[in-house]
């Protein structure tokens, strides 16, 4: 569902060459290949950098439409203080919309798995959410909350909340079983069992529905943004497209992406913790 | 004899709760006095929902055909994506950071972009949305072209097949649990996609139906269009999840 890091390489040549080799022409490779995975990504940025802004001097008519890596540096140092602002909005309805999808989603998500019955009766209901395009309901939002800046809050609580409770609820009802036949047998108590069994099994599921509620959210503020046109980087972007204003839309766009990187990786830091404390020793395996 | 029963408990839950909760909501709005802009009752809106279902499917039509081709558009570039990039491994190295942090950044902002570049026609929402729905099947099918048992490979080698061969039979089966989760997740994004972008440019369609009616005050209507859509939706989803039995059986079989 998200970003999945690369499984190891398992093709034959991988194997091969994981066979220990002698000598010189060994340790420089294995330096080679240490650099490498840093060092290429870096290289293609570079290349793409320079062939945009290469390809734009050389054709300056297209500027209306695509401003060079350049000026759009030059016009984001500019307008910092206008797009701050902004950014801030943005960052704020998105981060306030995601914690309070995530106290909501983890409580009801687990309130389900409570009786086996309930969740029988709703979890079909949060699995037929997540399929449905939800997306659709910015402009009720804007009938029920109007304009301003809850209503975008609310509507990414929304579109977050539906990833964080399937998958909560989901992980933890997928305990395996011989660790929850072990508790029966040792009398543990059902607070006990849930406490140091069924929330630590849960963890890789509650996190992967974490990321996607993270995701969620910051896309339901840019709709929302979109659907009410009243401030926020989404609305920036599409007031400096419709005017035609590259170089503003291409500024805004770069700090969105700041600003959604700095959110997921801050899940991402979050569940690192989380395993830590844990002591991992869990498959890192969502739902989905 | 249990197993039946639980079955059918596992069938009728759902749906029971699913009656609950539309009686709750006509019951609540009915004696609570809502007014009909802010929520209409159940019945109102199957009542709009009949009332308006030609023009309704007309504009389905249209939101139908172009999420129909983005996710076509993206399951064939995905895949073509995922089966060179788990070809070289240099490839691989380059490009998938790029391709990580283009997944996590949000693209929904670009909207605005694709009518900038392609204008307010088909193309332009047909792009956008292609382009949401590429990443999920570009990721699942590298990660499943990646994890193909071992042995197997091995076994490809020491018989000789070609790697040709060896893509075709041995690492496109191992691949296709994960291939169906991106192509499912894709699904849901296409319509996605070609709703924001619709909310932004489009004369027709049931996005622009839905803003219509939402501006215009008429919840109803509005609420109408949005089961429509969902409808749509689900029915994209069950049509890859029926591909993916099919495809896992004529594997099997």
């Amino acid at each position: 569902m998200t970003a999945l890091p690369f499984a190891p390489d398992t093709t034959v040549d991988a194997a091969v060459d994981a066979a220990p080799a002698r000598g010189i022409a060994w340790q420089r490779w294995l330096r080679w290949t240490l650099v490498r995975p840093i060092l290429l990504p870096l290289l293609l940025a570079a290349a793409w950098l320079a062939a945009w802004q290469w390809g734009v001097e050389l054709f300056p008519q297209t500027r209306s439409l695509l401003s060079s890596p350049s000026e759009i540096g030059a016009i984001l140092g500019k307008s910092l203080p206008f797009l701050m602002p902004q950014l801030a909005s943005t960052a704020r309805e998105a981060v306030m919309g995601f914690a309070l999808a995530a106290v909501i989603g983890m409580a009801l998500g687990t309130a389900i798995t409570m009786s086996r019955r309930l969740e029988q009766a709703l979890f079909p209901h949060l699995v037929l959410f997540q399929i449905i395009p939800k997306i659709a309901l910015a402009p009720l939002f804007v009938i029920w909350f109007g304009v301003g800046s809850e209503s975008r809050l609310v509507f990414a609580l929304f579109l977050s909340f539906f990833p964080i409770a399937a998958a909560t609820a989901g992980g933890l009802a997928r305990t395996r079983p011989e660790a929850l036949r072990l508790c029966a047998a040792l009398t543990a108590t059902r607070w006990r069992t849930f406490v140091s069994v069924r929330v630590p099994f849960a963890i890789p599921s509650i996190f992967a529905g974490l990321k996607m509620g993270m995701t969620m959210a910051l896309i339901g503020t840019i709709v929302g943004e979109f659907v009410t046109g009243q401030q926020g980087l989404g609305y920036i972007i599409m007031f400096a497209a419709a005017n035609a204003d590259s170089a503003l839309t291409f500024a805004a766009l770069g700090l969105l992406c700041l600003v959604g990187l700095t959110v997921y990786g801050a899940v991402l830091l979050a569940e690192l913790v989380a395993q830590r404390w844990y002591g991992a020793p869990f498959v890192t395996e969502g739902f989905n | 004899m249990k197993g039946a029963s639980e079955r059918t408990l596992s069938f009728m839950l759902p749906m029971a709760s699913a009656a609950v909760i539309a009686v709750a909501w006509q019951l609540a709005v009915e004696l609570g006095d809502v007014p009909e802009l802010i929520l209409p009752t159940p019945s109102a809106i199957a009542a709009k929902l009949f009332g308006t279902l030609p023009s309704l499917l007309q504009q389905a039509a249209v939101t139908g055909r172009e999420a129909l081709a983005a996710f076509v558009l993206a399951v064939a570039a995905g895949f073509a994506g995922a089966a060179a990039i788990s070809s070289s491994k240099i490839l691989r190295e380059i490009v998938y950071p790029a391709i990580v942090t283009l997944q996590l950044i949000p693209k929904v902002a670009l909207a605005p972009l694709f009518v900038i570049f392609l204008g307010i026609d088909h193309e332009a929402r047909i792009t956008f949305a292609a382009l949401l729905s590429f990443f999920p099947v570009l990721i699942s099918t590298s990660v499943g072209l990646a994890n193909t048992d071992l042995s197997a490979l091995r076994l490809c080698r020491s018989l000789g097949a070609s790697p040709w061969r060896t893509f075709w039979s041995v690492r496109v089966p191992f691949a296709l649990p994960h291939f169906f989760s991106g192509m499912r997740i894709s699904s849901t994004m296409a319509v996605t996609g070609v709703v924001i972008a619709e909310f932004i440019s489009a004369r027709e369609g049931l996005g622009f139906a839905i803003l219509v009616a939402g501006a215009r005050s008429q919840t109803a209507a509005a609420f109408a269009a949005i089961a429509v859509l969902c409808l749509l939706g689900l029915v994209l989803y069950g049509a890859v999840a029926g591909l993916e039995r099919l495809a896992i059986r004529w594997y099997r079989g």
